[in-house]
């Protein structure tokens, strides 16, 4: 990309030529200037329409990424400098936001315990843990529940106005001053709920529903009824219940107040988590927190046996499966391409229909198709092949299954490039070329295919690439399997992309912080590839 | 790897470098029939052959499309009944709007496929006609960023996203114009493909250009993009099967019946009861490939006969 | 320069004039939809800023309630949840999600999750890890109009976590032409498909989805009948993750019997009998009899036509135990981070008023499901008019809720896989105690 090619030098542009546009505004035409300036004003627009809210909601990151990225793009486009960073930008705006920000987030995570049960901090952990032991009283009231105010219907004091549904009692319920009696005539009752009340204004149940949402005044607003019970809204209704967990933020432990049992924190088997526990070990909850737990995932990652057993093999038959996916199909698509592109031949467009069809159907439906088609009793392939083979549940044949797949969902297209190559390659070259017995042959193999893969190589590689990270064809196809009943997390057509699918979304619990670790060391392992693939391809580039 | 008098072809303008068509003259009829038979006969069966391959699965698609009891058992490759049932089920069932669906993928599709040629023009433009610092070290990190499959960080997509749908609920999750914008970071996706192709336009054209008063805008509109239209076609046609293929983002994103694409759409319908819904499936299948095909056969011109010829001629 | 300084005011105006319309008439989007929906909340967050300005982060959709379920049972959800809209005045959702349970717990976690989710009872454990549903409060009374096992499958350490509004277990069905009888024991109608298939008339004597991976829920009744058990009960009676039945001898012996009916005894069990191809096979009569649920009737009954077939309770092997499928019980459940608690809790526990919690919703979810109704007297009428939901429902009643612990989901892979393989002639004894290894290990490290 760099040496000795001629063009090389006419590629610089000259000297003059960053002074040719001095302004950039006045570069294009009037239309172009128009469009500018809109564009820029939309922009502009747009983010002093969000700072607002951005500020009312306290989102003061996306606040300032929303200005830092507005001042970019106007210094830019408004000054005559950078020219490159014109062309650059929309789409390196794009990568950064939504792949190259998301991956810092991912290397971020992958420091934590983030996962099934570990989702909310310590804080939100314990409370929902004792929130959730709340049980209704023996024998306690429910009661028809409105919420009413004296006040504001935002902003409250709020009150429930409450009609036993036994008794048909009418009471009033503060968090200050618990459970009060109503005097009857100062209340209208109707099918067991207040309708009015003196003194008071009745929410609507839109309004009561708005603010019982997570943060909002209603939310966990209970009156206190006397000893360890409270009363709790529940919809519209109003429940008496106990709570008969306690946590003691001095000691840091959860009682039981009916058992006396006592909860502690203590690290889980898995190191990257605490539960409470009684003395016995007993888990309170298999609710747990968020934690940082540092380069702990990536330790593992190295050294946990059941990890770093199929790692490697799945490592290997990662690499396998992407390089025979893409040797095979262009192998395949390219001897069709040889063999159809005789200029002798009729039918040459209808050949070409018909050749492409595998890649015209969307590869998902392919290849939810093609997985009935591998069933050993009842599948189209043993069927027309008269074979018995237990494609998916031999782990050798499902690989073979896979890459059989793979080869017609991939053919079509190398078919298609290879055959445009050929068709670009000068005629006096290509006539030479063309085969025609043994000499032909060796003319193909000295000039014709030198030639292609100048051309293809690129795509190749790119072909590549996709194929290392194909996780439908895996997930639609075989969904990694067969495992075996010692491993069931690593499977017989296991690349690294569906394993590590698996750990973070399976339903054996989601490890999210640890398949972002697993996902950091794919990164880097695809990079070392490509960057080795690239050196390798290098020798290519240098024509252009 | 190549002869030295290719790699000077460069110089040639682009009016020669069009497609060379001079094979035309040679036809059939020059051939006799004992000589046809060994040239040209085993160039028809590995055709037919590989034709018979290519189209076993999608008559088995078809055959179950048209077949009403739409189950994997009966379904053979040649129908031994047709029916319309399953083509008239796609209409019909407000619960899966195939055809609210089918819109949603298309505009998915014709947005993405559009801002990801353009952005991937301007950022190749820049990378074949600039130079500045950071150049190569920018072409190959973005190469590396590339290859970061996108599934791999839906997490964090999940979480940020929540946080752009609260500020602005029009982009948020369950929303199109939040899947296209998650679709869009990978709009640099063929900055590599397209590079090539303006790599071998002569700078003569630029110049000249720029002689008679065009900016860099100008020249990049007007001269180099049409030139390189071919690989535009390919790559769009890449990433257009690539969006119409993607179900895994869509299924985490999309959620609402109406917003779905068909990908996702159709991957829960078939989840849901897979031996009772392949007709459904099957059928769907067939109406999304027919216009496919046909866009295919469109573009086949601009494929065929242009695809790598700046490439080769570099 | 002056030019370029002509741009920024050109822009700069643009800005101006943009704004002023964004402000006006709610010009950009998101100004334009976050007044639409909050001026409560908006209010609400006791923002100084009282003008018009969007101050407030929008709920998220603009329903009142939203609730998420999978693509089979979006109509008779949406037609439960639509009834509570108009008798409360409000607006509802309901979205078909591919990977419900996961997906929920995300979208639950960051905010964005549904009001109400619907799903089979084995999510609970998980979900309660998460901290992601409430406990429920239901009267003794209204409990005791559902049915005791699907009061049991949705309790959860004492809590009442969901609503139950279909029970669910694996049937027997047999084709009629081959198999007309009521069985009693397993091996009578393994017999009775078997002489079909060796009379040319159809492909399998008895389809039990297993597929390559193996599938441990269609295989638990032949398991449990030959004496196996999963997990053992602790002194309350809920599930003892400690106590794994998989390796012990009587898990052993049970796989023993499952191998006599694989690839090295009779051949009856199948890795090729898929979830894609059991139902299907049998409706086209390829098969004698067949082992699934009640949503596999829609498909038997339209391949068979309505007498082409029998349903009845799973039998056991002859002189071993009796067959116990396990019991699933689809329920609502109410989410802990909606930001409709109100109309969630009203909708989900409510007796009147479009609440689920009445014959009237249970009819309709009956009615658009055909599930065996949890609540007891939808069943009985259901079952009157009926028959077959009162078999469905009776096989339910007799079978054995999942256990929904954690330590369940460290169980299918392993086991599941251990019964693929035992089906294609592994060792019973060092595959079971492989399996048993794999799974208590995964316990233990949880």
């Amino acid at each position: 990309m760099t040496t000795t090619a001629p063009p090389k030098t006419d590629a610089r542009p000259p000297a003059g030529s960053r002074r040719s546009f001095p302004m950039e505004i006045t570069g294009g035409s009037t239309g172009v200037l128009i469009a500018k300036v809109i564009g820029l004003g939309l922009i502009l627009a747009l983010a002093i329409g969000l700072t607002p809210t951005l500020i009312a909601t306290s989102n003061w990151a996306f606040l300032a990424i929303l200005w830092v990225i507005t001042l970019v793009i106007l210094a830019i486009y408004l000054t005559g400098r950078a020219v490159p960073a014109k062309y650059l930008l929309p789409g390196t705006l794009f990568l950064v936001l939504f792949l190259i920000y998301p991956i810092l987030l991912t290397f971020q995570l992958s420091t934590t315990n983030y996962g099934d049960g570990t989702r909310t901090s310590r804080e939100a952990a314990i409370a929902r843990i004792v929130g959730s032991s709340a049980v209704q009283v023996e024998g306690g009231a429910t009661y028809g529940m409105v919420i009413g105010t004296s006040g504001s219907t935002t902003t409250g004091p709020f009150v429930m106005l409450l009609v036993n549904s036994t008794t048909g009692d009418a009471y009033v319920g503060s968090e200050e001053d618990g459970l009060q009696p109503l005097d009857e005539d100062a209340v209208t009752i109707e099918s067991g709920v207040v309708t009015e009340a003196d003194g008071y204004t009745i929410l609507t149940r839109q309004e009561q529903n708005s603010l019982s949402s997570s943060g909002q005044p209603l939310d966990g607003f209970s009156v206190p009824a006397g000893g360890d019970s409270v009363i709790k809204v529940q919809g519209f209704q109003a429940i008496e219940m106990r709570t008969p967990l306690v946590y003691d933020e001095e000691a840091d432990t959860i009682t039981n107040t009916d058992t006396g049992v006592v909860y502690t924190e203590q690290l889980g088997p898995s190191g990257d988590r605490s539960f409470f526990v009684d003395e016995d070990g007993n888990r309170l909850s298999n609710q747990s927190w968020g934690e940082n737990i540092g380069l702990q995932n990536y330790k593992r990652i190295f050294t946990d046996p059941a990890i770093t057993g199929p790692f490697a093999g799945i490592f290997a038959w990662t690499l396998v499966f992407a390089f025979v996916s893409v040797a095979s199909t262009f192998l395949l698509g390219l001897l069709l391409a040889v063999t159809l592109n005789d200029p002798r031949m009729r039918f040459q467009r209808g050949f070409r229909s018909i050749l492409i069809l595998p890649y015209a159907i969307p590869g998902f439906i392919s290849l939810m198709v093609w997985a009935g088609f591998w069933n050993r009793d009842f599948g189209l392939v043993n069927d027309l092949l008269g074979t018995g083979i237990d494609w998916l549940g031999n782990a050798t044949w499902a690989k073979v299954a896979v890459l059989a797949t793979n080869l017609w969902m991939g053919f079509p297209y190398m078919f298609l490039i290879s055959t445009g190559a050929l068709q670009s390659i000068p005629g006096d070259l290509k006539e030479a070329a063309s085969i025609d017995g043994a000499t032909g042959f060796t003319q193909f193999r000295k000039i014709v295919f030198p030639l292609l893969m100048v051309a293809t190589a690129p795509l190749l590689v790119s072909s590549f690439a996709f194929n290392f990270n194909n996780f439908n064809a895996i997930q639609l196809l075989t969904e990694g399997g067969p495992f075996t009943p010692d491993n069931p997390t690593a499977g017989g057509t296991d690349i690294l992309i569906s394993y590590t699918y698996r750990l973070a979304f399976g339903s054996a619990g989601q490890q999210i912080g640890f398949a972002s670790a697993v996902s950091v060391v794919l990164f880097v392992l695809t990079g070392v590839i490509a960057a080795i693939q690239f050196r390798g391809t290098r020798a290519l580039e240098e024509m252009n | 790897m190549a002869t030295p008098d290719l790699t000077s072809a460069t110089a040639v303008p682009p009016t020669v470098v069009a497609p060379a068509k001079p094979q035309k003259g040679a036809g059939p009829d020059k051939l006799s029939g004992a000589r046809w038979w060994r040239i040209l006969s085993w160039r028809y069966l590995v055709g037919i052959v590989a034709c018979v391959y290519a189209l076993i699965p999608v008559l088995y698609i078809v055959s179950a499309a048209l077949n009403p009891i739409g189950s994997v058992a009966s379904t053979e490759i040649i129908p031994n009944t047709v029916s319309w049932v399953n083509f008239e089920a796609l209409t019909n069932n407000p619960s899966r709007p195939f055809f609210r669906w089918f819109g949603n993928t298309v505009i998915v599709a014709v947005v993405v496929v559009f801002a990801q040629l353009l952005f991937s023009s301007l950022a190749a433009y820049a990378f074949s006609r600039f130079r500045f610092k950071g150049r190569r070290l920018g072409l190959l990190s973005l190469l590396l960023i590339l290859m970061f499959p996108q599934i791999l960080v839906t997490v964090a997509l999940f979480q940020m996203f929540s946080v752009i749908g609260a500020v602005m609920p029009s982009v948020g999750l369950d929303t199109l114009p939040g899947y296209i914008l998650i679709m869009l970071g990978g709009s640099l996706g063929q900055v590599y493909l397209i590079k090539g192709f303006f790599d071998t336009i002569p700078h003569e054209l630029d110049e000249a250009a720029k002689i008679d008063g065009a900016g860099h805008v100008r020249v990049f509109f007007e001269v180099c993009l049409p030139l390189v239209r071919p690989i535009l076609v390919i790559s769009g046609l890449l990433v257009f099967v690539g969006v119409v293929g993607e179900f895994l983002l869509a299924s985490i994103f999309l959620r609402s019946t109406t917003i779905k694409t068909l990908a996702v759409g159709m991957y829960g319908v078939l989840a849901s009861d897979r031996s009772n819904n392949l007709g459904w499936f099957a059928a769907a299948s067939v109406v999304i490939a027919v216009p496919i095909i046909i866009l295919f056969q469109f573009l086949q011109r601009f494929i065929v006969g242009g695809i790598t010829s700046g490439a080769v001629k570099g | 320069m002056r030019k370029s300084l002509l741009s920024v005011a050109a822009v700069a105006s643009v800005t101006l004039l943009l704004t002023a319309c964004g402000g006006g008439g709610g010009g950009t989007d998101a100004t334009g939809d976050s007044t639409a929906t909050t001026d409560a909340s908006a209010e609400a967050t006791g923002d100084a800023g009282a003008s018009a300005d969007p101050s407030a982060p929008p709920v998220r959709g603009n329903e009142d309630l939203v609730v998420w379920t999978d693509a089979t049972k979006l109509d008779a959800v949406t037609a439960v949840a639509q009834a509570f809209g108009e008798a409360n005045g409000i607006t509802v959702g309901v979205q078909a999600i591919v990977n419900t349970r996961s997906d929920f717990i995300t979208a639950n976690q960051a905010g964005n999750g549904p009001d109400v989710l619907v799903g089979a009872h084995d999510w609970i454990g998980q979900l309660v890890a998460n901290g992601a549903i409430d406990p429920l409060q239901i009267s003794a009374d209204s409990l005791s109009g559902y049915s005791e096992k699907a009061v049991t499958a949705v309790t959860y350490n004492g809590q009442l976590m969901g609503i139950p509004y279909g029970v669910e277990s694996l049937v027997l069905y047999c084709n009629k032409t081959y198999a007309p009888d009521t069985y009693a024991t397993l091996d009578d109608a393994i017999a009775a498909g078997q002489a079909a298939k060796d009379a040319g008339s159809v492909q399998s004597a008895l389809n039990i989805p297993q597929g390559v991976n193996g599938d441990p829920y269609h295989m638990q009744p032949l398991f449990t009948s030959a004496g196996g058990y999963l997990f053992g009960l602790d002194a309350t009676g809920t599930p003892d993750a400690n106590d794994l039945g998989v390796g012990t001898d009587a898990g052993i012996a049970a796989a023993q019997k499952i191998a006599t009916l694989g690839d090295a005894g009779s051949k009856v069990l199948s890795t090729a009998i898929t979830n894609d191809n059991a139902i299907s096979l049998f409706a086209q009569g390829q098969a004698g009899c067949l082992i699934s649920g009640p949503w596999a009737l829609s498909d038997v009954e339209a391949g068979l036509g309505a007498d082409g077939y029998t349903v009845q309770p799973i039998p056991g092997f002859a002189g071993m135990s009796p067959a116990e499928p396990f019991m699933g019980a689809q329920a609502f459940y109410v989410a802990s981070n909606g930001q409709n608690k109100s109309f969630a809790q009203a909708f989900v526990t409510g007796t009147s008023g479009g609440g689920l919690n009445s014959e009237e919703a249970m009819t309709t979810l009956f009615e658009g499901t055909n599930l065996p109704p949890a609540m007891t007297s939808v069943r009985a009428t259901a079952a009157a008019s009926d028959p077959l939901i009162g078999v469905f429902g009776d096989a339910a009643d007799a079978a054995y809720p999942m256990p929904a612990i954690p330590a369940m989901d460290q169980v299918w892979t392993p086991l599941g896989q251990a019964y693929a393989a035992i089906i294609g002639g592994a060792d019973p004894a060092s595959t079971m105690t492989t399996a048993a290894q794999t799974i208590s290990s995964a316990i233990a490290s949880s």
